[in-house]
């Protein structure tokens, strides 16, 4: 493959870039020949995914790199047809459950049923139990957790299960005491800067320092997007200028640009014209949380400092609502208004102390 | 123009006509009865009851009746009056003239009294039968004293008559005086003997002019001991009953309980048939009592009435033979009349196509009736069908409307009819709520209509089909005519609209029903009480019985305090959303009439502006509305729009707080299933109420930007699910929706865009063909390709197949430059190309993921199966036979025979026909033939 995201991507635990005591852990772990169950948290461009698969390397060798695609079938209680398809070697099976939504507790029943009820047919050579991965575990409904808490210990003696999700919290605490957690930190600049540098020279490209640490420092620590940026550079200019602008995702751009609306005026009309934006934004499929941290991010940029300690806590509590609703447009829009009449507030107090 | 008149008006004339000969009014015609009533009977009886009244009194009275009966000015007529009594008390001449004066003025006040003094009494037996007797009795006796007694006092009203004033002189002493109009006028002088003479008289004859026998006080005595003496023995015989049936049950221990027990059943008894008794008349529901019985009755729009009676006299032809009246040539006049009357219509009522199909049959097979509950639709169509003759055969929501029986009961009605009754009338179908049937049932009905018609094309099965020609009139009657079943059946139909009736018209016809009813009221409850039901007649006349029940009048503050009467209805959202942006102005309360007190006023408009007043109504209005998610979004939608004091956006803040609350709440409903918080969401409307309702006008828009958005998202979903459907596998594993969208598909637009120059492929430098194919492999891994399609204006584009660009593209940023349509072009052939490639290298290898093996190098022996060629097996390595003997024998004689007999083409011909399996090569090639595998690859 050959973006270089994928192309670079390290296959094995020993030739990771960072996190090596990580790495080693894991190396050793799969060495004791008792294998733990796994939950793997961090943010997103971490890699998360790259330590999953090369810790499955080092289980079974290179045959877990042969993967295909299976689409299989499920059928709820209420006799409602699922499809999900799950990414599957030999030796593990890799499904997102949140993928059927609601109904994630009949996948995971069924599809962990299944695969553990079968065991290795050559348990010697190998180890003796397989793999299931399940991504997005934040994004399951308890009901599924907690029908994943018991089929983990019971079938314990045929497959292991690897977890991985952004965020613990919303991880039942049952779930998180049988894992064994293992944090993927975002990497240092220091890290992405040096990871950037070692792609370009291995694909021939000079890349001047000053510009590797300016697209790591835009890539807010997420390797994924360094590494997506750093290609985007290459094809628009070659050799690289390091004057030049680094671009930026577009709903970044427009995020940024609805905050300083928001910071600009603060009356209901702004807040329809706010409105409409984040419309836009939601409907591009930017998740209305980050939408949230963004607006935060950006607005706080315009705040004092004990404003923003009220802005924070504002903001705080409607996220927290947001995650409780079901339409984010009206909480990001309760958000906005908050702000617009803190800022107002505080803008008036400070005309009123000039005079 | 008369001509024409007639004819369109034929058949209502002949409908009034027609009643007119039928219908001779039961009862007097209530005006008369209330002139009666109102007028005389309290103060002409109280005058005459008291019998205490001055003569003086009742003299001026009796005058004034006089003064105020003719229309003529008083004094003039009075002139015109005297001449000839001065006439006859001169000179007795002409005896004849004045009989008709004379039988004038006193006979007929007599008789006019007598009937007053009548009315009373009447009116007394009405109301309390008991008394009727003893009244009676009374009468009797006074009417034969009265008769001399009344006499000299008739005279004596004469005699106040006399001439006063004369016109020619007098022969006794008089004064002179001008008249109004100028004339010379003189009056007779009289001596205060005579005068007071004539007064002692009157006094004395009035004083002995009793009106009644006896005083009304003693009456009214009389009357109540009747009813006490009454009361008493119905209770003793209450009470004797009770003793018997004790006495049958006393041998129980427990009597007393019973007795007691027994007791109250037998009065819970009584007092039921007391109210049985009471409500004896009221049983029935005022709806059917008063129900329109003849067309002229209807209280519905006179237009709606006519054109469904011009339609069903268009069915006279089919069903009875008749001859339609035909507007045979449509002269100007006419149609300038129905200009007028259609402009008349205005409300693109479609009006009756006059036209006849070929079986003389209107061209609307059917008519639908249509409007809001309770305009009296179902009365109307059964009127109208009785008057035309027809026998009504209903159908409504309580039948089964299974197609079978629908397709049943259409037929029975429209081509049978009754045999045993009295008038074997033909039917008329009518088809009540139709808008509540299955589609499939009203398909039915559309079929038995057009069936009709097609046939009528197939001449010659006609006559073995004649028998389902509809042949009858069909009236649909529904509410809904937007239902989407009836969508065709309103293409063949005549469509009537009924609008709301007037309330003034309700109103005068409630207030004859009132009347009727006894029940005592204005005008003006009435039309308030029109106004609450929204001109509903049903609604009306059922709580109008229902106050009856309970009281005997009905007020405005009634009217207005009432619950009842209004009905249960849904608001249309619209008007919820008004209802929480507008301020309801004081027109509302426009039925309170003058004569309200000012005070009560007030108190009225406090009552209707009083927040917790505004408060309740919201309440009210939002929970009947129902749809509160969609209340809600309107809110959302149009809330900041809304002029509202608000400086320091705190209100914003509350109404923002509010809806997060309600977005909760029914996330809170969706994930539990527990709808007992439903009841909370409904206040929201509430706190928009009074945070932004204002007086100004204010437009408010259906919310469509939350649809809008959700279908945007789901278009968004969509484009990313197909992105990932084909992906393979190795780009999938490590990529979600989220990170996709978020970190990837903006820097890969980018990747996408190398530069390359608009010249062939062939001519690229290495550097450029390594960029080429760099594209061509990121897209295939990402599987997107470029497709072509056509734009708006006609023009060929490339464009991504998924769009994705759709997704990362938001309004107001810098568009991304974009390759040039051959660079596209050759970019998408390349990569159809590769994939050809791909499917035809082995499929294993495409998956595997080594990212040195890019391209299957042509140079390896790995050549497809379709291009190698099929080599034949050659003998040699089979295996020697087994045979141990034949080992020692053939292997040796063998080696010479080949090496002499078997020449090179030979050998290949024999080596074909000996080999198990050969193929012969037609054309194309599959790859299910023949397949290379290694061991390693099913490892």
């Amino acid at each position: 493959m050959s973006l270089w995201v994928d192309k670079y991507r390290p296959t094995s635990l020993s030739k990771l870039d960072y996190h090596k005591d990580q790495a080693a852990h894991l190396k050793r772990l799969v060495e004791g020949g008792d294998f733990p169950h796994l939950l793997v948290y961090g943010p997103s461009g971490a890699g998360k995914k790259t330590r999953i698969m090369c810790t499955l390397r080092e289980l079974y060798g290179a045959g877990v790199e042969k993967l295909r695609i299976e689409h299989s079938q499920f059928t709820t209680p209420s006799n409602k047809k699922l499809e999900i398809s799950t990414i599957s070697s030999n030796y593990h099976i890799e499904v997102n459950p949140s993928d059927v939504g609601h109904n994630d507790r009949v996948v995971i029943q069924e599809l962990i049923k299944n695969v553990a009820q079968v065991n290795q047919l050559d348990s010697t050579q190998q180890k003796n139990f397989k793999i299931v991965v399940l991504t997005e575990v934040d994004r399951l409904t308890k009901d599924a957790q907690h029908a994943l808490r018991r089929t983990m210990e019971k079938y314990m003696a045929t497959c292991r299960i690897i977890l991985c999700c952004n965020s613990t919290s919303k991880v039942i605490p049952a779930i998180r005491s049988r894992c064994l957690g293992i944090r993927v930190a975002a990497p240092t600049i220091a890290e992405i800067t040096q990871v950037l540098t070692m792609v370009c020279k291995k694909e021939g490209l000079t890349l001047p320092n000053e510009m590797a640490v300016k697209i790591a420092e835009k890539s807010g620590r997420n390797l994924r997007r360094a590494l997506l940026m750093c290609e985007a550079c290459r094809v628009q200019q070659y050799p690289f200028n390091v004057d030049k602008e680094i671009s930026e995702p577009d709903w970044e751009i427009f995020l940024r640009e609805t905050a300083t609306m928001i910071a600009q005026q603060q009356s209901p009309k702004r807040l329809l014209e706010v409105r409409a934006r984040l419309y836009e934004l939601l409907t591009h499929c930017i998740p209305p949380d980050v939408i949230m941290k963004g607006l935060l991010k950006e607005l706080l940029s315009v705040c004092d400092g004990q404003l923003k300690a009220e802005v924070v806590q504002n903001a705080a509590y409607y996220e927290h609502r947001l995650q409780q609703g079901q339409k984010s447009i009206y909480h990001l829009e309760a958000f906005v208004a908050k702000f617009m009449a803190i800022y107002k507030r505080f803008l008036e107090e400070g005309i009123a102390d000039l005079f | 123009m008369d001509d024409s008149f007639e004819l369109e008006y034929a058949d209502e004339l002949e409908a009034i006509g027609h009643d007119e000969d039928i219908d001779v009014p039961p009862h007097n015609p209530p005006k008369s009865k209330r002139a009666l009533q109102f007028e005389t009977p309290k103060s002409k009886l109280n005058n005459r009851a008291s019998g205490e009244k001055t003569d003086d009194s009742f003299f001026i009275q009796e005058s004034a009746f006089i003064a105020s009966s003719p229309e003529s000015p008083v004094f003039p007529d009075y002139l015109n009056e005297t001449i000839p009594k001065r006439k006859r008390l001169q000179d007795f001449d002409d005896l004849s003239d004045n009989a008709h004066q004379q039988s004038h003025s006193p006979t007929n006040f007599l008789s006019n009294k007598r009937a007053r003094t009548d009315e009373p009494v009447e009116i007394v037996c009405e109301e309390n039968s008991d008394a009727v007797k003893i009244v009676h009795q009374l009468r009797l006796a006074r009417s034969s004293s009265h008769a001399p007694v009344s006499l000299p006092r008739a005279n004596d009203a004469d005699d106040l008559e006399r001439p006063r004033v004369h016109k020619h002189i007098p022969k006794c002493d008089f004064i002179s005086a001008v008249g109004y109009e100028g004339q010379r006028v003189y009056m007779k002088l009289w001596d205060e003997e005579v005068l007071e003479a004539e007064y002692s008289c009157i006094s004395t004859d009035a004083r002995s002019a009793m009106l009644l026998t006896t005083p009304v006080t003693v009456l009214k005595e009389q009357l109540e001991d009747e009813k006490s003496r009454k009361l008493y023995q119905e209770s003793e015989e209450l009470h004797d009953k009770i003793h018997s049936i004790i006495d049958t049950n006393s041998e129980t221990d427990n009597s007393r309980v019973t007795r007691t027990e027994n007791r109250e059943v037998e009065m819970m008894n009584d007092t039921n048939k007391e109210v049985e008794q009471l409500t004896d008349d009221l049983k029935m529901l005022w709806v059917e009592k008063y129900a329109p019985k003849k067309y002229t009755e209807l209280l519905s729009e006179e237009g709606i009435n006519r054109s469904l009676l011009h339609w069903l006299k268009l069915w006279d032809y089919v069903v009875f033979g008749k001859n339609v009246p035909k507007p045979a040539k449509k002269s100007a006049t006419f149609k300038k009349a129905s200009e007028k009357d259609e402009k008349f219509k205005k409300k693109s009522q479609t009006g009756v196509t006059e036209e006849l199909d070929k079986h003389n049959r209107p061209e609307q097979k059917i008519a639908l009736l249509c409007g809001p509950p309770g305009l009296g639709k179902t009365t109307l169509a059964h009127i109208v069908a009785t008057h035309a003759g027809y026998n009504v055969v209903e159908m409504n929501a309580s039948d089964d409307r299974s197609v079978e029986v629908f397709k049943n009961k259409i037929e029975s009605a429209t081509q049978m009819k009754s045999v045993i009754d009295a008038d074997p009338r033909p039917n008329c179908l009518i088809i009540d709520e139709i808008d509540g049937a299955p589609a499939p049932a009203i398909n039915v009905l559309l079929n038995t209509i057009k069936m009709t018609d097609n046939e009528t094309e197939a001449a010659g099965k006609k006559k073995k089909k004649q028998g389902h020609i509809l042949l009858r009139p069909i009236i649909c009657v529904c509410n809904d005519q937007y239902v989407p079943a009836l969508r065709q059946l309103r293409q063949m139909a005549l469509i009537l609209n009924f609008s709301h009736t007037e309330s003034c018209r309700l109103a005068s016809r409630l207030q004859e029903v009132v009347r009727e009813e006894m029940l005592k009221t204005d005008l003006n409850a009435l039309l308030a009480l029109c106004q609450k039901t929204d001109n509903d007649i049903r609604s009306c006349l059922n709580t109008l019985q229902f106050v009856r029940q309970r009281q005997k009048e009905l007020t405005l503050q009634d009217v207005q305090s009432m619950s009842v009467g209004q009905k249960d209805t849904q608001k249309s959202l619209f008007s919820v959303w008004q209802e929480v942006f507008i301020m309801q102005k004081a027109k509302k309360n426009r039925f309170v009439s003058i004569h309200d007190l000012a005070d009560e006023k007030q108190e009225l408009n406090q009552s209707t502006f009083s927040p917790s007043a505004r408060f309740q109504h919201m309440l009210h209005l939002c929970q009947s509305a129902g749809e509160t998610e969609r209340i809600i979004q309107g809110l959302h939608e149009n809330y900041l729009e809304a002029k509202s004091k608000d400086p320091h956006l705190t209100g914003l803040n509350l109404a923002n707080e509010w809806l997060c609350y309600a977005d909760i709440c029914s996330h809170f409903i969706a994930k539990s299933q527990d709808y007992s918080v439903m009841k909370f969401s409904s206040f929201v409307p509430i706190v928009f109420h009074f945070l932004y309702a204002s007086y100004s006008p204010f437009r408010i828009q259906f919310p469509h930007s939350q649809f809008e958005a959700s279908q945007k998202l789901m278009k968004s979903v969509n484009l990313l699910k197909t992105l990932f459907e084909d992906m393979p596998p190795i780009t999938r594993k490590f990529n979600n929706h989220q990170s996709i969208v978020l970190d990837l598909l903006s820097p890969l637009l980018d990747i996408l865009q190398p530069t390359l120059r608009p010249v062939n492929t062939q001519l690229y430098s290495n550097r450029e063909k390594e960029e080429l194919s760099n594209v061509v492999k990121i897209m295939m891994a990402y599987n997107m390709t470029y497709h072509q399609e056509k734009s708006q204006d006609g023009q060929y584009v490339y464009a991504l197949d998924p769009n994705v660009e759709e997704i990362t593209k938001l309004p107001g940023l810098k568009q991304r430059k974009q390759l040039t349509y051959a660079a596209k072009q050759m970019i998408a052939r390349e990569i159809e190309l590769e994939k050809l490639r791909k499917t035809e290298s082995n499929l294993p290898k495409s998956s595997e993921v080594s990212a040195s093996e890019k391209l299957p190098d042509p140079k390896v022996a790995n050549v497809p199966n379709h291009l190698k060629k099929l080599e034949a097996k050659s003998l040699t390595q089979e295996k020697p036979a087994m045979n141990f003997f034949e080992k020692f024998t053939k292997t040796k004689r063998d080696k010479p025979v080949d090496k002499e007999v078997v020449d090179p083409q030979d050998k290949v011909k024999k080596d074909l026909l000996d080999t198990v399996i050969w193929f012969h090569f037609k054309e194309g090639f599959s790859n299910a033939v023949r397949r290379n595998v290694k061991i390693q690859d099913l490892l």
